[in-house]
């Protein structure tokens, strides 16, 4: 990596690296599920952590080489011309005002508009225009609200397709239940969406599942195990 | 977060009975009506209600579930297992009504548990009484989600009331993601803060040690 060139100050280099062990420790981690306890909750912003590779584009005002990573090759940086990164990235730049960031082509408030109005005709979940709308519209909105046109409509926007489409995960939630059914499509949720609900979910199943093996004598019939 | 300093064991729900739970400890101390079978010689000073010697055929008397439990056998017949008034006939059918009048914490406080271990007993009306749980949990269900996922900040004590203990988890449960989700989106997630351990630790003097 070229360290000499204006951008990358000497803590810059210290804390890429710091992000990518984390991502790698992270998956690591994830993969073992050592803790027992720990196996449906997840944190919100751990969900916002994966969030934080998805690609966004920026106009850097700095010229860099390409840079290797483990995640990826980024760059190369121009002054002006408009480059992928991962927005953990894009927001580090933006907040030492390195660069600026170019919204996402859904965060509008026309098409934000035309999805709130699908999602409440529809009585299913309709796609969204990223898996990860609402980390990213809160992450960008955040630290780079100067470069997003109209950010507090589009605020009220997103909230407002996220609370419909809670009330219908509610509402599915529930026909679920009463209907006892064994399996459901979780078409285009997302994992934030989900993660909400999973810890509430999966211990309700698990408390029916056994009212329901009440049902079937002789299913665990172990007469008096521990006596 | 949850912020417990160790993994509480949960309830075992159905039939079995989890050992280390802290709620099926408790469960097994619930009162069951019984009737003896057969004469308990020289045990009469456990049953105070009769200044007998033994305890005779044929009384009636409250004995918890471990105990009734243990006692019951199919082909001896020692002790006979009467259902619970919330669990007969009459109470069925109110259930059967509206699961979401009815006060279960009054009624319980382990109405789905009890009930459950109440089919270790051979009774005729067992089907019913399964049917009758799964379809209460079933039809109480929406509300225990609703109250769980929008009560933020709020007392939450008058909804809990008149919960089960297993809703009550199932409750506790709704509220984490809550809560974790509200403290993510106002950005308090991402504030670092101190470790208890260290906001607590001082400094121990010599004089505190040796006495």
């Amino acid at each position: 990596m070229t360290t000499s060139s204006g951008p990358w100050s000497d803590c810059m280099p210290a804390s890429l690296a710091a992000r990518e062990i984390l991502c790698v420790v992270n998956v690591r981690e994830k993969s073992h599920q050592t803790r027992p306890n720990q196996t449906n909750k997840m944190d919100p912003s751990e969900v916002e952590f994966l969030a934080e590779k998805e690609t966004v584009k920026i106009i850097p005002n700095f010229s860099l080489d390409k840079i290797f990573l483990i995640g990826g090759d980024l760059g190369p940086f121009n002054p002006g011309l408009p480059v992928d990164v991962p927005v953990w990235l894009a927001l580090n730049l933006k907040q030492r005002q390195k660069c600026r960031i170019v919204p996402p082509e859904w965060m509008e408030v026309e098409k934000l508009e035309d999805i709130r109005e699908q999602e409440r005709k529809e009585k299913t979940f309709t796609p969204v225009p990223s898996p990860y709308y609402m980390e990213l519209t809160k992450l960008l909105l955040n630290h780079a609200s100067d470069n997003i046109p109209k950010a507090d409509e589009i605020r009220t926007l997103v909230k407002d397709i996220w609370d419909t489409r809670i009330a219908k995960l509610r509402l599915s939630t529930d026909s679920f239940i009463s209907q006892q059914e064994a399996h459901a499509k979780l078409d285009n949720l997302t994992l934030m969406e989900i993660n909400t609900i999973r810890a509430f979910f999966l211990d309700s199943l698990n408390c029916m599942y056994k009212l329901r093996s009440n049902l079937q004598p002789g299913s665990s019939q172990g007469q008096f195990m521990d006596y | 977060m949850n912020m417990q300093s160790y993994f509480p064991v949960p309830p075992g729900v159905g039939m079995e009975e989890n050992f280390l739970s802290l709620d099926d400890i408790l469960l097994s101390h619930e009162r069951l009506p019984v009737r003896s079978d057969c004469a308990f010689p020289r045990l009469g000073f456990l049953e105070k209600s009769a200044d007998t010697q033994d305890i005779a055929e044929g009384t009636k008397m409250e004995l918890p579930l471990w105990l009734t439990k243990g006692l019951y056998e199919k082909k001896r017949k020692v002790v006979s297992v009467e259902l619970p008034k919330v669990y007969r006939e009459g109470w069925r059918t109110v259930f059967n009504a509206d699961p979401n009048v009815v006060d279960l914490h009054k009624m319980g406080p382990y109405y789905y548990s009890l009930g459950s271990q109440l089919l270790h007993f051979d009774s005729p009306e067992n089907p019913d009484i399964a049917q009758t749980l799964l379809q209460t949990f079933i039809g109480r269900f929406r509300r225990t989600m609703d109250s769980s996922q929008n009560a933020y900040n709020e007392d939450t004590s008058a909804v809990v009331e008149r919960l089960d203990s297993l809703e009550k988890g199932l409750f506790r449960s709704g509220q984490i993601g809550l809560n974790g989700f509200q403290s993510w989106e106002k950005g308090q997630a991402t504030q670092l803060t101190a470790s208890s351990l260290v906001l607590n630790y001082r400094k121990r003097k010599i004089t505190d040690i040796q006495p």
